[in-house]
């Protein structure tokens, strides 16, 4: 009986376990937001198609693609130890660049992963019962044009698709300009115009619409021998510049630097901009890649510091000195900001902690700032900080000064730590405790004197108007006279225009467009004599064309790569 | 190095497991007696007499010395002497001797009544009689038709034994143990006939005593599998071919690892206590330049040497001599009804460097029962094991004495680390960061066996795996250097539930044994990780880890907590079927369906089969002339899936949260948005990885078993090969989708020979030499990717380069490099233009070898004279490679002319500009091919007898074993052996060597005691 009952008990527990399982995986971690109004959904559903946007505007995504290739950036194999990187920045410097760059394909992930945030916004909103939703849509959908209007500038091509799950159909040339803009003027109506600069406005549509037709010529044929501007495309220029200017919304910094500062977002020249928070999205990396590692910004923080990454080449560097001469470049205030007095009064070398800012601008020659010595700042005997001339400690290369030289080249000397001139146009977050993190400014995608100068080009381009593109130009020079503004011009011409944008804009991740459009591209500068057309568009990442390979013919790379 | 031995108290455990000891036993059984504890003579049956005799072995004649003769029950036992004669009294004329000797056939002799009792034993064909665990059963050896290797406890590897991986390492043909780091408890990577795919997830399904192990870490940075205590082991089986795997199904195509645990024995009580202790030092320190040496060569290459006059070994002053001590306490025994084997072990082993400590309290209980006139047997096995491991900042600490100045002094005035202005002395960083967790896991199965008819078993296993763990890092503040003090607490619970009910049935005929097994099994797996961290701690004797409380600065940027948790279930349906005929004609087939949450809604369930034959020829009429003792022909075809893919990868998932990447603001004030996004593809049809394998083998033996061995030949083609890869529409959520890759396959083809030979001498000589070796060659087809890479490179100049590259035609682990020939004029390093466009970019990389060894091989041998024993262990691999991923981002020229210290690889091209570069590329690229002498081993027996306490202790056993004493290689840097994990996107990175954590060499000393 006892026996009956065990076996029983077993024959029980084995049917009792037997009891299949459907092996339904069961989610225990990941949310889907439930119980919003839907205000929140439609706060939750736009905010990703922007939040990609610190990522592109990173110095290792579309700063290095834009900047380093052009004549405004270099970065050599420092000292033979930092910023190897397999080689990518100084492929990208000597036109040299394949499929495999890191930049590139940094750039094109994060840029077509906007793309497809915004078709998921695009989709979705319109369930939504809020009255933000119609704006909305129009935002999610301005953004989706802003990301493809990158993808061709970039990439040579568009991708269309408006279904999540159908695949995307790839446009070039005439047909990806045409979808960029009737996309922009399809949301143009819709769109709020006091939401920026951190998001798209009826302003950063106008904007970017005269980005757009500007660059026509350049995208519908991107491999042209010369460019033809045509006159249509130059109206539209000016008429998007001018409801720009007409609208009274945005005001030229009279201060330029604090178009960059920490507070920037509510600097009125600003149209479109990454709009940046510390405690949420900010990144420092515009503001410490150039800086020195031997220099520290930051009282608070002895661990923030910069990394001796690009300088300005010479040749850029001397598109101001001869500019300026026989006077200094740096009677341009946008040139360069002292902020530090010892540079100019060497005995002032103990500066309270509260009023220490470094250098904006432009830096030069032997650099000064706070001493560092065990992880500590020295500090004089009033309990201010020591300021004193910098040398190389971080490098091991203490007598080493960190003097930065007009030279920079790829050669070992002109690759040193200290070779060439930097810049720190962003301000050095003062949140960012490693330096590299806690980002306050918004980066800069449209702002105002892009529109003065944007129209002074379409002026010279549509009817060789010089007069008012010259005003155009004093106006932007003019404004900035907080200090001493810069000298009016006195003539204006295609040449002298594409300088001044390199006076206005440098770094701003704007060079190599102007640099195609102006034909400037294929010249030769600093450690650059690659004349290659095919390097205007850059190559389609290896990763994407493997992906692509099993829909033969889909997805085809760029010409010469 | 061998300064200081320690003695300390080591019982022998392995009595019954020692081929080279040649300890004889001699059982008393009492038939009727129900409980050895009961056994003890009463005052009615004392009749006490003298039973002598010789032992003799039954070919040469010679007598068997050192035996140990014993009363078991009572305790009483005596060992045979030079003449192999013993003498012993007995109690009860009905007694029956047992004789068991290692390497003979156990012979039982009931006295009867007489006075002498002489003996020959013959040498046992121990392989083919040989159990072999081979999952929901076991099989003798001379029935297996799969390639299987069974290791039992005198066969492991010995030293300090932080896993079973290391027990295995060099013992198995096919099988490949590297360890990560010469860390205490450091990951080991096995793998089985090589990698079957490109992703982590190729180690192989570990069993424990029928209970499926989740390879899943635990947590922290050591190896989950340490949590068993090596001396619990008594056997491991390996797995190795689909048709021995396939009864695993989605779990077998990376090979089975089986591992029993020891248990008691009828008729016996033993309680044995062994203790160990051992010395450990850095093996082969990398070779800086001394103090001397650098004031030399720093100004030599225009370097401006700054001298402070000190002479420091800072790679000395991070390391030490570390002690391991060992303890170990089991008792067994049982009676007929009852058998238990209990174990409580520590093991407490410092680590080389500094402050690394890894402590492991394991305690076991397994017990037996058998109810119902023995029809239900009842088993139950139940391990607890607390681990705790500090570990040092070891980057830091090896990188920056590796390249400190040897002229600065390790310590000013006051004792205190001497603060240089440049750099960081490694010793401070050493003070201010520490990682310390802390794991508990329990692990338990009943399994309760019940015979329904004679034929027909029924068995249930119930099994729970359960472990948590809390580790810390924690950073102290501090003034010089200034920093803040932070504090990371990452906690880890993971919950394996088993349960599985299967029938045997089993028929014996005269012509033909059928088994056959039908079973069903459900694996509930739960893994949960969740993090937490505080900033800004005051300067303060407290440490963070004690006070969490003290930190200043919880902000949601630098502290927002982070999670997760995945559930797994799988469901198999498994069947098997073993048919014999005649003895010689041999027939397995299996299969197995096999379900997993982890697969897509297209592909819940898969089938997996496996057939294979087995035909003993040396039983075939024609065979009987030929001096084989077996000759059985294996062959075995079937297919096998791997499932360790991630969870959730074949869901979608919506995610609405405040975070970077995903928020951004929409208002000038006010709380962020939580921002919803789409961030992963739904791919319903995602199944596991195919695994197809064929073996052929052959088992031999020779003089009647003296010469044994076996040849496979293996060819394993895995397809369906999971990837993360892009989607052809780049346009998505996110950048990358998981997907079974159409067409492509990693093959794994090779030959394994494994061999052994044993022979008794005469006068107590006996010797045995044994060795495999692995033939083995893997190669990657039709993958659609120009190149997979892996191995992303590390140190200052050097991101973005990628070490490993997998391309069609080469293996896994290859390197796929720019080719470094020489240097130019300039003394600049120069590469070779594959595609001849003048310029060097990336598509110059070529395939430069692989970091997975051609050829694998080890040679065991020993010898057993007398009470002595030794024994020796040799293992190698060959045809691989090693990136010096250290030398490439520390020795060379450049960084030596700035005051860096290097090796003298820096200034080995005297044409070489002192302003090199060092990009990543073939440069560093170096031979890892190595032969270890891994294990070198003598024990003495001591007579217990003649110290007269043989009543008190039966046996007892003193040795010395040195552990990693010489390394033959070509390779510079710390150890060849090494596997620092630099994957990408889940792609695995082989043989690449960044400030690894160096190997010890160690001296153990043991003495084993039995009662």
């Amino acid at each position: 009986m006892k026996k009956k009952l065990i076996a029983l008990f077993f024959l029980n527990f084995l049917f009792l376990t037997w009891s299949c399982t459907d092996l339904d995986e069961e989610i225990l971690d990941e949310t889907n937001a439930s119980g919003l109004t839907d205000k929140q959904a439609a706060d939750g559903i736009l905010a990703p198609v922007y939040a990609r946007l610190p990522d592109v505007f990173l110095h290792t995504a579309y700063f290095a693609i834009q900047e380093i290739t052009t004549d405004e950036a270099i970065l050599p194999y420092r000292g033979g130890t930092d910023w190897g990187d397999n080689g990518i920045y100084i492929e990208l410097h000597k036109h040299t660049y394949t499929s495999t760059n890191a930049n590139v394909r940094n750039t094109w992930n994060v840029v077509l992963q906007g793309i497809s945030r915004a078709i998921t916004a695009i989709n979705s909103l319109p369930s939504l019962n809020d009255p933000s939703v119609n704006t909305y849509i129009a935002e999610a959908r301005g953004m989706r044009a802003y990301y493809s209007m990158l993808t061709l500038d970039l990439f040579g091509l568009v991708f269309v698709k408006d279904d999540l799950g159908a695949t995307s159909k790839i446009l070039r040339g005439t047909e990806a300009f045409n979808y960029v803009r009737d996309e922009f003027l399809a949301v143009e109506p819709q769109l709020d115009p006091s939401v920026g600069p951190g998001r798209l406005s009826k302003g950063a549509v106008w904007g970017l619409l005269a980005r757009l037709y500007l660059n026509g010529a350049v995208y519908r044929a991107p491999y042209s021998a010369t460019f033809a501007f045509p006159q249509e495309d130059m109206d539209k220029v000016i008429e998007y510049c001018d409801k720009i200017i007409g609208s009274n919304l945005y005001t030229l910094s009279r201060d330029y630097f604090s178009i960059f500062n920490d507070e920037n977002h509510t600097n009125k020249e600003l149209i479109f901009a990454v709009d940046q928070r510390a405690d949420l999205n900010g990144h420092n990396r515009l503001a410490y890649f150039s800086l020195s590692g031997d220099q520290f910004p930051l009282p608070a923080f002895p661990a923030a510091n910069g990394t001796d990454g690009p300088g300005i080449t010479s040749d850029f560097y001397q598109t101001w000195a001869q500019a300026y001469a026989p006077a200094d470049p740096s009677v341009d205030p946008r040139f360069y900001q002292q902020n530090l007095s010892i540079y100019s009064n060497p005995a002032d070398s103990c500066v309270d902690g509260a009023s220490f800012r470094i250098n904006r601008g432009i830096l030069r020659g032997q650099q000064y700032g706070l001493i560092r010595r065990n992880g500590v700042f020295l500090k004089c005997a009033d309990g201010k900080f020591k300021v004193g001339p910098l040398f190389h400690d971080t490098r091991n290369k203490p007598t080493l000064a960190v003097d930065f030289t007009e030279r920079i080249d790829f050669t070992v000397e002109g690759s040193n730590y200290n070779t060439g001139y930097r810049v720190e146009k962003y301000e050095f977050s003062k949140k960012s405790a490693s330096g590299r993190n806690f980002g306050e400014a918004d980066i800069v995608i449209v702002r105002l004197a892009d529109i003065y100068l944007m129209r002074a080009e379409a002026k010279l381009r549509k009817s060789g108007d010089a007069a008012s593109a010259l005003a155009d130009v004093n106006t932007v020079r003019a404004s900035r006279n907080l200090t001493t503004p810069p000298p009016a011009l006195t003539s204006m011409s295609l040449d002298l225009l594409y300088r001044e944008r390199g006076f206005e804009f440098y770094w701003e991740m704007l060079r190599r467009t102007d640099m195609i459009r102006f034909g400037k591209y294929e010249g030769t500068w600093t450690e650059k004599d690659n004349t290659d057309k095919n390097k205007r568009v850059f190559p389609i990442p290896q990763t994407a064309i493997d992906g692509a390979s099993n829909i033969p013919g889909y997805l085809v790379q760029n010409p010469g790569y | 190095m061998m300064k200081i031995l320690f003695l300390n108290l080591h019982f022998i455990k392995y009595i019954k497991n020692s081929l080279i000891r040649g300890i004889c036993l001699l059982w008393i059984f009492m038939p009727g007696r129900a409980w050895a504890h009961a056994a003890l003579p009463s005052e009615t049956d004392v009749l006490a007499w003298v039973v002598k005799g010789r032992v003799t072995d039954a070919n040469t004649s010679e007598p068997l010395i050192g035996c140990t003769v014993q009363i078991k029950g009572s305790g009483q036992g005596v060992v045979t002497d030079f003449n192999g004669d013993y003498s012993i009294d007995v109690q009860d004329q009905n007694a029956v001797l047992v004789f068991n000797y290692i390497g003979y056939q156990e012979i039982e002799e009931p006295v009867n009544g007489r006075t002498e009792i002489n003996i020959t034993m013959s040498q046992s064909v121990s392989e083919l009689s040989q159990v072999v665990v081979i999952g929901y059963g076991s099989a003798t050896k001379k029935d297996m038709t799969g390639a299987v290797k069974s290791l039992k406890a005198a066969e492991f590897n010995k030293g300090i034994i932080n896993s079973p991986e290391q027990l295995l390492q060099g013992k198995v043909a096919g099988v490949n143990v590297t360890s990560a780091s010469g860390e205490p408890g450091s990951i080991q990577s096995i793998t089985i006939r090589g990698p079957g795919g490109v992703r982590s997830g190729s180690t192989p399904l570990f069993v424990v005593d029928g209970v499926a192990l989740d390879n899943s870490s635990t947590g922290g940075a050591t190896n989950p599998l340490n949590f068993l205590n090596p001396q619990d082991i008594e056997s491991i089986d390996v797995l190795k071919d689909a048709s021995a795997t396939a009864i695993y199904g989605a779990r077998g195509a990376n090979g089975v690892v089986l591992i029993t645990t020891k248990r008691g024995k009828a008729g016996t009580s033993i309680l044995n206590y062994s203790g160990s202790a051992g010395l450990s030092t850095m093996a082969n320190p990398l070779e800086v330049f001394s103090a001397d040496q650098y004031r030399i060569e720093v100004p030599k290459v225009g370097g401006v040497l700054e001298d402070l006059g000190a002479d420091t070994d800072w790679q000395k002053e991070i390391s030490r001599r570390a002690l391991t001590h060992n303890h170990n306490l089991s008792l067994s025994g049982g009676a007929d009804k009852l058998t238990y084997y209990g174990s409580l072990g520590l093991q407490s082993q410092e680590g080389i460097l500094r402050k690394s400590q890894l402590n492991r309290y394991t305690g076991r209980i397994n017990i037996n029962q058998k109810f119902l006139d023995d029809r239900l047997d009842l088993d139950l096995n139940l391990n607890a094991t607390n681990t705790f491991n500090y570990r040092p900042p070891i980057g830091a600490l090896i990188g920056g004495a590796i390249s400190a100045n040897p002229t600065y002094p390790a310590y000013d005035a006051q004792g205190n680390p001497y603060r240089y202005a440049a750099g960081t002395n490694p010793l401070i960083t050493l003070n201010l960061e520490k990682d310390v967790t802390t794991i508990n896991r329990v692990l338990g199965n009943i399994s309760p066996s019940l015979r329904i008819t004679k034929n027909l078993r029924y068995k249930l296993n119930f099994g729970i795996d359960n472990s948590t763990s809390a580790r810390d890092i924690q950073s102290l503040a501090n003034a010089v250097p200034q920093q803040d003090g932070r504090l990371e607490t990452v906690n880890i619970y993971n919950r394996n539930k088993l349960i599985e009910n299967y029938f045997t049935y089993t028929l014996t005929k005269t012509d033909y044994n059928l088994s056959a097994v039908v079973g069903h099994s459900y694996q509930k797996i739960f893994l949960q990780g969740r993090a937490t961290s505080i900033n800004k701690f005051p300067i303060s004797n407290i440490e963070p880890q004690y006070n969490p409380g003290l930190g200043q600065e919880l902000t949601l940027a630098n502290n927002k907590p982070t999670g997760y948790a995945i559930v797994n279930e799988l469901q198999s349906y498994f069947s098997r079927v073993n048919f014999q005929f005649l003895d010689k004609y041999l027939v397995t087939a299996t299969v197995r369906a096999d379900g997993s949450s982890k697969f897509g809604e297209n592909n819940k369930y898969g089938v997996f089969p496996s057939f294979s034959v087995g035909w003993r020829l040396n039983e075939e009429p024609f065979f009987e002339s030929l001096p084989f003792s077996e000759f059985k022909l294996r062959a075995g075809w079937g297919q096998t899936g791997n499932q360790e893919i991630p969870s959730k990868i074949t869901q979608p998932l919506f995610t609405s949260q405040v975070s970077a990447s995903t928020s951004y603001p929409l208002a000038n004030t006010g709380p962020y948005p939580a921002g919803t996004s789409y961030s992963r593809l739904a791919n319903p049809d995602i199944q596991w990885e195919v695994s197809t394998q064929t073996d052929i083998g052959l088992d031999f033996g020779l003089f009647n078993g003296a010469l044994a061995g076996a040849i496979d030949y293996f060819n394993k083609k895995s397809g369906k090969i999971l990837l993360e890869v892009i989607p052809a529409d780049p346009v998505q959520p996110a950048g990358t989708v998981w997907t079974n890759v159409a067409d492509m396959t990693v093959t794994n083809s090779g030959l394994e020979l494994d061999l052994q030979y044993r022979k008794t001498l005469t006068r107590g000589l006996s010797y045995y030499l044994g060795g495999n070796i692995t033939f083995i060659q893997n190669n990657v087809e039709n993958s659609p990717y120009t190149v997979i890479p892996s191995g992303s490179a590390s140190g200052s100049g050097l991101t973005s380069a990628t070490i490993n590259g997998y391309v069609n035609g080469n293996p896994i682990g290859t390197f796929f490099l720019k080719e470094y020939i020489g240097l130019d004029d300039k003394g600049l390093s120069r590469f070779r233009d594959v595609d001849q466009d003048g310029i060097i970019t990336d598509k110059d990389r070529v395939a430069l070898g692989s970091a997975l060894p051609k050829q694998m091989f080890n040679l065991n041998g020993g010898f057993s004279w007398k009470a002595f024993d030794f024994s020796a262990n040799l293992n190698g691999v060959s045809g691989n490679k090693v990136y010096d991923n250290t030398a490439n981002s520390n020795f060379y020229k450049l960084r030596l002319s700035k005051g860096i210290n290097t090796t003298a690889e820096a200034i080995a091209e005297p044409k070489e500009s002192i302003n090199n570069s060092a990009p990543v590329s073939s440069r560093y690229l170096k031979d890892g091919s190595f032969v270890r002498l891994n294990n070198l081993s003598l024990g003495y027996q001591i007579n217990t007898e003649k110290l007269g306490i043989r009543k008190w202790v039966s046996a007892l056993r003193v040795s010395l074993t040195g552990e990693n004493l010489l390394l033959w290689t070509k390779y510079d840097g710390y150890d060849p052996e090494v596997n620092t994990d630099r994957n990408i996107n889940g792609v695995n990175s082989y043989g690449i060597d960044y400030l690894s954590y160096p190997k010890a060499k160690s001296f153990i000393f043991s003495l084993n005691l039995t009662l």
